[in-house]
């Protein structure tokens, strides 16, 4: 009395096909799982039997042995409840044995043997994609995001009944609704654009610069000043997301459980998580199922960290892999798992803990030595990674009236695909892809700067005592202003710019103190 | 009930109010009993009279009355008759040997009111301290003096300002009298030393100690040139109440106050207030309306106090010769077309895209036209708005 069915347990972002075998043979009714299932699998043993009695079934009384294989590696995920189901009606010999072996079951189970909408379906539908099987049988809810993945037949159930109605013979799925349908909706999730900000010119320049070079960026500002109100309108001006990096953003959402309708992710993704974030919310993790982090969640996008500097201090040293590698890596005594986290960090604060140092109309009462401690937390971990710095000031109403409201994000969006295309010719051969992954050798000797701006920026280094990291990322920025305007040169003018949008120095004391004379 | 017309008060009403009195002076002044400290038992008992809290300079006058040495007044704190109990057993336990070595080991000296070396321009004070703790040159070797006060946390430009002004004072021969702290006591400070000059520090702790510490470097080079001051002898911590008391020794110690910066309420206005009362001139660099840190200099204006607008103000307001400083309204030279468009447009501080609207120039060129002014140190950035730098040009 043997039966075996295929799962999947999801790693990280990553399916591995799972042999779901079960045994029923002779001893007290019982159903032992062996096999390295983790928490969630064990829990499953509750569900599956009143499941299979409420889809009218038989539950064999006699010992069930569940065995998931291969046996070495910890088995996580909710999927399992759907092949535990089908293992024990095949091995009770309920169902026939036909398409079991090319078929992919997942979906959690419901006691009235319902199948419920189940994260990481989409990383289940590429793993069975991958190994070539025939289809996948999976809860309805998640039909239509298991058939974004390409030649693979989608079953989508809602009941364990019709699971075994569509092996028996008897029931057939309903067309779902195919996926380049869903392309043809109307792109008007985009509400936020840029013409909407008045004023704030530098911000909008400055996040132009960092979208068209991919460079992390940092505002510092009072409170209202309307830091994020640019930072939010970030996406809206970064090239639109190719359909194999859209799968990649959608099935990291489908396992992190935060896909809705089961859509393809097209915008690129925002998250703004709040200060109080673990480092394991941060970059992923959780003890059992590993999630992937707000870091991954942003991936291809951006993420913001409104108030940085009042984040943990190892969430955000954390941040330092995957602005490397852009990817985290999660370690576990059973060993580690790779999410990807490729994004473009926004960064915001405020000038000081009372947020008023530097405005003309309010007194900062901050001692200079929390200033100075509040700014260092801002700069420690991140300051090699942050390209771009802004003071963004509270606008005085006058300031606000006098100003004209912005170009619209889809022109902004124009040059800014323009820039990275010139990018991506000219790195041609090289493992990156824009200028802020640059290295700072291959910058300098690339750059391709004209003499005039190679005088005026040594110049700079010496006026504004700029360290060496500043220089490379002064030059990955004038880089960036020289590719978005169409320049096979950097001039003289974008060097200019581009020390405009350098980091404040960090050893300089805040303001107060006495600046040297002469 | 009254219209509101009747409640209205004309300018005329209001020549008519008299100001609001200032600290009402006693009628009699009690003086230094000559001699209070010619022994050197007197000596002696006044290390340790300077170190109790409550035994302030007026209470001591006070008590000189009776008693009229200091190891008088000393064995009349030890018996009780005046200062807390706290001091009254201090008075008892304190080894005036152990602060002597102390002011030996901070490079310090003390001077007792009757000595050649009290300035004599405390005198003026309702309560000139019995003893001064001094750190580094001889007094009288530092006159005239001019003091330079303001606020702690001041803005960029008010520090330059302060620093613009110690500078030219310094070139000018003038000693630069001011506190400790940070903000525009320091500026004016690192003005004075940058100007190669000589000033002296006033500070509100004992004579070995530094508040903040941060200061500590700043402090030691004004004691290598000029002097450190203090009336307490040395490991008496900063408290909030010794510093009023340190400023009316920085308005004593001048021939005149310039006030900086300083929001209302703050030590600024003591410090004006005890010039004042001692006859000396006050002076007020005003800043804008709105600013919270022109709240005092601008009052005393209001009040009478003579406003400059620089250095070239205040030296020519003292007699003194021009030394020749950029007040931050000239026109650089030497620069692009653009950066001096760019200049001109910053006539208060602006964003660089209002000033880019302003003067009809692409915003990457008004950031390139302000890289080269605050590369040359001309403009800088505070809070996202870019601003005229005054002070020194080719200091």
């Amino acid at each position: 009395m043997y039966g075996r069915v295929l799962g999947v347990a999801v790693v990280g972002v990553q399916g591995h096909l799972i042999r779901v075998e079960a045994h029923v043979g002779r001893g007290l009714p019982s159903l032992t799982v062996a096999g390295l299932p983790g928490a969630g699998i064990q829990d499953a043993r509750e569900r599956v039997r009143p499941a299979v009695e409420s889809a009218g079934f038989t539950w064999p009384l006699r010992r069930v042995v569940i065995n998931l294989s291969p046996a070495g590696a910890r088995k996580e995920g909710p999927g399992f409840d759907l092949p535990i189901a089908m293992g024990v009606l095949a091995a009770s010999a309920q169902v026939p044995g036909t398409h079991l072996s090319s078929y992919v079951f997942a979906g959690e189970l419901s006691l009235k043997g319902e199948l419920v909408p189940t994260p990481g379906i989409l990383a289940v539908a590429i793993a069975a994609a991958a190994a070539g099987l025939a289809g996948v049988v999976v809860p309805l809810a998640n039909a239509a995001e298991a058939s974004l993945v390409d030649g693979l037949e989608v079953i989508g159930a809602p009941t364990l009944a019709e699971v075994v109605g569509f092996l028996r013979g008897s029931w057939r799925p309903e067309g779902i609704p195919s996926e380049r349908t869903q392309e043809e909706r109307v792109d008007g999730a985009a509400e936020l654009d840029f013409a909407d900000v008045r004023g704030q010119g530098m911000g909008r320049r400055a996040l132009e610069v960092a979208a068209a070079g991919g460079h992390n960026a940092l505002l510092i500002g009072p409170p209202g000043a309307g830091k994020t109100m640019l930072a939010r309108r970030l996406p809206t001006i970064l090239p639109a997301l190719t359909r194999a990096e859209a799968l990649e953003v959608t099935r990291l959402h489908s396992v992190a459980g935060l896909l809705t309708e089961g859509r393809l992710v097209r915008d690129r993704p925002f998250r703004a998580p709040h200060h109080t974030i673990s480092a394991a919310g941060l970059l992923g993790g959780g003890s059992g199922f590993l999630r992937p982090g707000e870091a991954s969640l942003a991936h291809h996008g951006v993420l913001f960290l409104d108030e940085v500097s009042e984040f943990r201090r190892d969430a955000l040293e954390g941040l330092r892999q995957p602005l490397e590698d852009g990817r985290v890596v999660v370690t576990r005594a059973l060993g580690s798992v790779e999410f990807p986290a490729s994004f473009t960090l926004m960064a915001a604060s405020n000038p000081c803990p009372c947020g008023f140092d530097g405005d003309p109309r309010r007194t900062c009462g901050c001692p200079p030595h929390r200033v100075q401690g509040y700014r260092q937390r801002l700069s420690g971990p991140l300051r090699d990674r942050v390209d771009i710095a802004l003071t963004v000031p509270r606008l005085t109403r006058g300031e606000l009236l006098g100003s004209t409201a912005g170009e619209r994000s889809a022109d902004i969006r124009g040059r800014v695909e323009a820039a990275r295309e010139r990018q991506r010719a000219r790195l041609e051969g090289t493992p990156w892809t824009c200028n802020a992954q640059m290295s700072g050798p291959y910058a300098r000797r690339h750059a391709g700067l004209t003499d005039a701006a190679r005088t005026s920026l040594a110049d700079a280094v010496e006026a504004l005592a700029l360290s060496g990291r500043g220089f490379d990322r002064a030059l990955k920025v004038a880089r960036t202003l020289a590719d978005l305007e169409g320049a096979a040169s950097v001039e003289r003018q974008h060097v200019s710019e581009a020390l405009v949008f350098r980091a404040p120095s960090h050893q300089e004391p805040p303001t107060v103190i006495g600046a040297g004379v002469g | 009930m009254p219209g509101w017309a009747e409640l209205v008060r004309r300018p005329a009403d209001l020549a008519r109010e008299a100001p609001a009195p200032r600290t009402p002076r006693p009628e009699s002044l009690p003086s230094w009993p000559h001699g209070f400290a010619s022994s050197s038992a007197d000596r002696e008992a006044l290390l340790i009279l300077s170190g109790l809290a409550t035994l302030t300079a007026r209470k001591l006058l006070e008590l000189a009355v009776e008693h009229p040495t200091a190891a008088a007044c000393l064995a009349a704190v030890r018996r009780g008759r005046s200062g807390s109990a706290g001091d009254r057993e201090r008075a008892v336990a304190t080894d005036p040997e152990l602060v002597r070595s102390a002011l030996r080991a901070a490079d310090a000296r003390m001077v007792a009111i009757g000595d050649p070396e009290y300035p004599e321009s405390l005198l003026d004070l309702f309560d000139p301290p019995a003893v001064l703790f001094v750190r580094g040159r001889s007094l009288a070797s530092l006159t005239p003096r001019v003091a330079i006060v303001g606020a702690r946390n001041c803005s960029e430009s008010g520090c330059d300002v302060a620093t613009g002004l110690g500078l030219a004072l310094a070139r000018a021969g003038v000693g630069v009298v001011s506190g400790g702290a940070r903000g525009i006591d320091s500026a004016a400070h690192r003005g004075a030393l940058a100007g190669g000059g000589r000033s002296v520090c006033v500070l509100g702790c004992g004579i070995d100690l530094v508040y903040p510490a941060s200061n500590r470097e700043l402090i030691d080079d004004v004691a290598t040139s000029g002097a450190v001051v203090s009336e307490y002898p040395p490991g008496i911590r900063a408290e909030p109440f010794r510093f009023p008391a340190r400023n009316r020794i920085v308005a004593g110690l001048s021939r005149c106050v310039v006030v900086v910066e300083g929001a209302a309420g703050s030590g600024s206005m003591i410090t004006a207030d005890h010039a004042l009362d001692l006859g000396r001139e006050v002076f007020g660099v005003p800043g804008p309306v709105w600013s919270p840190l022109s709240q005092v200099p601008l009052e005393l204006i209001r009040e009478g106090a003579t406003l400059i607008r620089g250095p070239d103000d205040l030296l020519q307001d003292l007699e003194l010769a021009q030394v020749g400083l950029r007040d931050g309204t000239a026109p650089p030279d030497g620069v692009s077309e653009a950066a001096r468009q760019a200049w001109d447009g910053l006539r208060a501080p602006t964003t660089p895209d209002a000033l880019a609207e302003a003067i009809r120039i692409s915003l990457s060129a008004a950031l390139a036209a302000l890289l080269e002014l605050e590369v040359r140190g001309l403009v800088r950035s505070v809070g996202g708005r870019y601003e005229r730098r005054v002070g020194d040009d080719d200091g």
